[in-house]
């Protein structure tokens, strides 16, 4: 069956292919986007050449940048441009990538999971959440100006919500969908009470299937350091990946009657129907599917 | 379908244990009770679709892993969600249960909601075998048992169901399930007495003769 083009608001926005780091060392990646199969190369000027086998996309491509320590690219034509992160220009900001996890499933599971709070004092258990603390009480949800979703006023209790704090606090959490793929999580520092820690998830859609979930970090200067962040990232995400991995169907379902959601998945909910609404069909079962 | 499929020896799901396996296409979680209710729901959590085969049996409830949303044997009503401990879930919130019954020897489990448990005689004493799974459909299997087994004639009882004529005081009964449309559950209950002393040997014996029917149905595939 010969696959069909993607909707636009994928087609032609950017998304992480890989990181820096890894091309610096390999010079040569293979990976897929949106189905297309890829090959980055790192010239010796420090381009990057990226070509895309398949029949939906053949040849040379024309839009692939490096920012933010992950290499983007469009595989249309860019209707805007990479998803901006004020955090992680801040000068004295430690940034930091966390690595690139592949999962089999939609990678729209994958932002939701990111979103959701009932599941840190489980999956979580002992790092960002733990019972009896279970409770999640109501939270904001809205639109974001530019397109996205924001969710505010979560505060959950956590026994060591960052590899700096080994005693436990309410931590407020702040949640933006910037993208389809693409969330943030705000996260209050225990030092600095007017900055917050940020961390993003920002997955590149493989197929509609699978999908490589990337991390970027921005976190004010106090006590920490790069291997500890990576580490305590990929540690948090390697309990959540054989969740993501259990989830039937891969695909995310858009019918609100598919799943049961209750208060505490405010944001699940907005995200879903947010992404009906944007057009967002690739990585979904849309609604009247099934 | 409105049929009756055994799925599993009773003794492979004991109290408190969780377990998985598949019925023409759908998957299932096979799970007792402390108190030693059987339940056979779909596996899948009705809240974020994750495999309850994944959670863990807390008395006479299956909690699953993601949120830890409780479910009650049963009826698979949700008895608990803790994101909101204060409030009763609303009535509408169940795991899909799927009719089932034990027959003393095997699990049996019927895809059809309405269907009701027949009121089977217990099967005969006896000793179930190891069942075998198979990368081949039921045909492919009952195709290789018609030709014989150990030398002895098979007679095709349906066309799950097959009986090794008996050999001296006992015989065997094949169960077959249908995993999806290429693969099957060859099951198999041996009728009779079994020592104690001569068990792990007719076990043996037994394993030896299924695993090569497999084997046969396999490469007749290949």
């Amino acid at each position: 069956m010969n696959p069909s083009q993607p909707e636009s608001v994928l087609w032609d926005d950017w998304h992480p292919v890989g990181e820096l780091a890894q091309l610096q060392r390999t010079r040569i990646l293979h990976t897929m986007l949106l189905g297309v199969p890829l090959t980055l190369v790192l010239a010796a000027d420090g381009t990057i050449r990226a070509s895309g086998t398949g029949s939906l996309c053949h040849g040379p491509l024309q839009h692939v940048d490096i920012r933010y320590g992950l290499v983007w690219l469009c595989l249309g034509t860019p209707g805007r441009d990479i998803v901006d992160f004020p955090e992680a220009r801040e000068a004295d900001r430690i940034v930091c990538t966390g690595g690139s996890v592949g999962v089999a499933v939609s990678g729209l599971r994958a932002v939701e999971n990111f979103l959701d709070l009932g599941h840190l004092a489980f999956v979580h258990a002992g790092y960002l959440g733990e019972e009896p603390h279970t409770q999640i009480h109501a939270y904001k949800v809205e639109p974001l100006a530019d397109g996205g979703i924001l969710a505010t006023g979560c505060r959950v209790y956590q026994p060591h919500p960052s590899p700096m704090d080994s005693e436990g606090f309410d931590v407020d959490y702040i949640y933006a969908v910037r993208r389809p793929y693409i969330v943030e999580l705000f996260k209050a520092n225990p030092v600095e009470k007017e900055r917050m820690d940020m961390i993003a998830l920002l997955v590149q859609p493989v197929t509609e299937e699978r999908c490589v979930a990337h991390i970027l970090m921005a976190y004010p200067p106090h006590n920490v350091d790069v291997g500890s962040l990576r580490w305590f990232q990929q540690l948090i995400f390697g309990q959540d990946r054989p969740i993501l991995e259990n989830q039937i169907p891969k695909r995310l379902p858009l019918d609100p009657r598919a799943e049961v959601s209750v208060r505490a998945d405010n944001s699940s909910a907005h995200y879903r129907r947010w992404l009906a609404s944007v057009g967002v069909r690739y990585g979904t079962v849309p609604a009247g599917a099934t | 379908m409105n049929r009756w499929f055994a799925v599993s020896a009773c003794g492979e799901v004991p109290h408190g244990a969780v377990a998985h396996t598949q019925l023409l296409g759908q998957e299932l979680v096979l799970w007792r009770s402390a108190s030693g209710a059987l339940n056979a729901w779909e596996n899948r959590c009705p809240h974020r679709g994750v495999r309850l085969t994944l959670g863990d049996c807390v008395g006479e409830e299956l909690r699953c892993q993601y949120h830890a949303w409780r479910f009650a044997t049963g009826s698979g009503h949700c008895t608990h969600i803790p994101a909101h401990p204060g409030q009763k879930p609303a009535s509408n919130i169940r795991a899909r249960v799927y009719p089932v019954f034990e027959d003393g020897a095997f699990i049996w489990v019927n895809l059809a909601h309405d269907a009701v448990p027949p009121n089977a005689a217990a099967a005969p004493p006896g000793l179930a075998l190891r069942s075998i799974f198979t990368r081949a459909p039921v045909a492919a299997v009952t195709g290789q048992l018609l030709h014989g087994y150990a030398d002895h004639a098979v007679c095709l009882v349906d066309e799950f169901t097959l009986d090794v004529a008996p050999a001296a005081h006992r015989s065997v009964r094949f169960m077959l399930q249908p995993v999806t449309g290429e693969q099957c559950i060859l099951h198999a209950h041996l009728h009779g007495e079994v020592t104690a002393l001569e068990r792990l040997s007719v076990l043996k014996v037994h394993n030896a003769l299924m695993s090569a029917v497999r084997d046969r149905a396999e490469a007749a595939r290949a």
